[in-house]
């Protein structure tokens, strides 16, 4: 390299160096003094004293609601979610692989059908199914039913466009029509990735399903907003264990069936 | 019996991969088809099974045209001719028994397909279709926990248990090595005598064709060369048919 060229990248390096430091000083000098409130500290201690002091009464309460209710709601929301959303993306993940779709025009059309679902978080589109259905499970149901059709449909079109498409040259010689083809010599390439992506979504949509009750799509996280908020630290401790112990459990059970898929 | 009638194949973009073919194919015949690659070896087989259309002509397939054959009539025709690929062309994550099965979807409906349901019978067939190439132990491994040359006896499994009159090769020695060659070639030249099944197979080896064919038909730039049978091949001929001397490694050796 001439000395002059070295010359020339050492002042494109050192110019954007500069530049970045400029981002981030005006950056910086945006946020507000940090202020940490007065009650900080007893709040924090009083959520730690209310994990380690239970409320045991609201786990089980035949009458009203209680926690193992409100779970059991939290994970029918995500699984029925990732159902709907695993059936809805089966279509698209066809049509936006370039190896199966039979136009460019398809391939885009469904691409970008797929990106302009994923721009919204689960909880915008909860709140716009509040509006269209009503406060409740049903609305995060659907919110994580429509939510997730954009990531998994992205992902199983990349997998299946990945594929080894000769087997399918050998299912015609046979004899196959096309539906026969594609069931013999793409659907079995792309299961086990199908079932592997459904499961890491079932997991992403527990953990979403616990803050929907928060704006009032059911779950778990409607008891909690109101504990909370009337400073219920016991009831806000059993709640969290409820959600740690369901998430932990049901993530163990999914990850390991997933690594016998792959 | 297969006949070709005046057949020509000019692709878009002016290449003529067939220029006026016109044979015929005799039941229980093992033909050898050599020349050169992009002599349309390839080409001339994958027209007999219509995975490539023709131009011009016509091929007949026991006296039934192919070339205009539509929907399932084109199906039910392609049942009856198995073909081999020189890449096995098998699905590699699927069990063998699942791979020799899917020889069978032509004799099914959709609907039963699309369930994967095949009846106890074509489990037997398969099953006698691997024992034919010596893998029925293999049956419930994966397709690719198998070596090259038995996945390509798996491909000869499905082309048996499709009950076709008739087997298409495609190199299907191609990507293997001189051991397993001869016992694909050795397999193809059984099913051959025992089922008076016949066998139309692209060539590379010279002597590998000498060896097993009855028949070889020579292809240079789309036209048939040479015709005849093997006895009648000689080097001269194969020099003919390659537009040059033929080379040390057109040879496998060692066989």
């Amino acid at each position: 390299m001439k000395p002059q060229e070295i010359w020339k990248r050492n002042t494109k390096r050192i110019l954007i160096a500069v530049v970045v430091l400029l981002i981030y000083i005006w950056a910086f000098s945006g946020i507000p003094v940090i202020q940490i409130k007065e009650t900080s500290g007893e709040v924090f201690s009083s959520i730690m004293s209310g994990i380690f002091s239970p409320d045991w009464g609201y786990v089980y309460d035949p009458a009203g609601e209680d926690l193992l209710r409100t779970l059991l709601e939290t994970l029918a929301i995500a699984l029925l979610g990732t159902f709907i959303s695993s059936l809805l993306c089966i279509p698209f993940s066809f049509m936006a692989a370039r190896n199966i779709a039979k136009t460019k025009f398809m391939v885009g059309t469904s691409k970008s059908v797929l990106s302009f679902i994923r721009v919204f978080p689960d909880i915008v589109l909860a709140l716009l199914f509040i509006k269209a259905v009503g406060p409740g499970p049903f609305a995060g149901v659907l919110a994580l039913g429509i939510g997730a059709v954009g990531m998994l449909g992205k992902l199983i079109a990349e997998s299946v466009e990945s594929i080894d498409l000769s087997a399918r040259e050998a299912l015609i010689a046979t004899g196959g029509n096309p539906v026969k083809t594609f069931m013999f010599a793409v659907v079995p390439q792309v299961l086990p990735n199908f079932f592997s992506f459904v499961l890491y979504r079932f997991e992403v949509n527990l953990r979403a399903a616990t803050i929907l009750g928060v704006i009032g799509a059911g779950g778990i996280g409607a008891p909690l907003i109101f504990a909370l908020s009337v400073r219920d630290w016991e009831r806000v401790g059993i709640i969290l264990l409820g959600i740690i112990v369901m998430v932990t459990i049901l993530d163990a059970i999914s990850s390991r069936i997933r690594s016998r898929l792959i | 019996m297969i006949e070709f009638n005046h057949v020509s194949k000019v692709y878009p973009n002016g290449t003529t991969a067939l220029n006026e073919v016109d044979l015929q194919i005799e039941d229980g015949e093992f033909v050898v088809v050599v020349g050169l690659s992009g002599a349309g070896k390839s080409t001339f087989l994958r027209s007999i099974n219509r995975l490539h259309e023709v131009t011009e002509g016509e091929i007949l397939i026991n006296g039934e045209s192919i070339t205009k054959a539509r929907g399932s009539s084109l199906y039910r025709m392609r049942r009856e001719i198995g073909m081999i690929f020189q890449n096995f062309n098998l699905v590699r994550r699927s069990s063998v028994m699942r791979n020799v099965l899917s020889g069978r979807v032509g004799y099914h409906s959709t609907l039963r397909m699309i369930l994967g349901l095949f009846p106890r019978e074509d489990k037997d067939i398969a099953m006698q279709a691997l024992e034919r190439v010596n893998l029925q132990e293999k049956a419930y491994s994966r397709a690719d926990e198998l070596s090259g040359g038995q996945q390509q006896r798996v491909s000869i499994a499905r082309a048996l248990a499709q009950e076709a009159k008739l087997i298409l090769a495609d190199e299907p020695v191609a990507s293997l090595d001189p051991m397993t060659t001869k016992q694909v070639m050795d397999d193809l030249a059984r099913i051959n005598k025992e089922l008076n099944m016949t066998m139309v197979v692209n060539l590379h080896f010279i002597d590998v064709a000498r060896q097993y064919a009855t028949r070889i038909i020579g292809l240079r730039e789309g036209e048939v060369v040479f015709d005849g049978p093997v006895g009648q091949a000689t080097d001269e001929i194969f020099s003919d048919i390659y537009g040059r001397p033929v080379h040390k490694d057109e040879m496998l050796g060692e066989m």
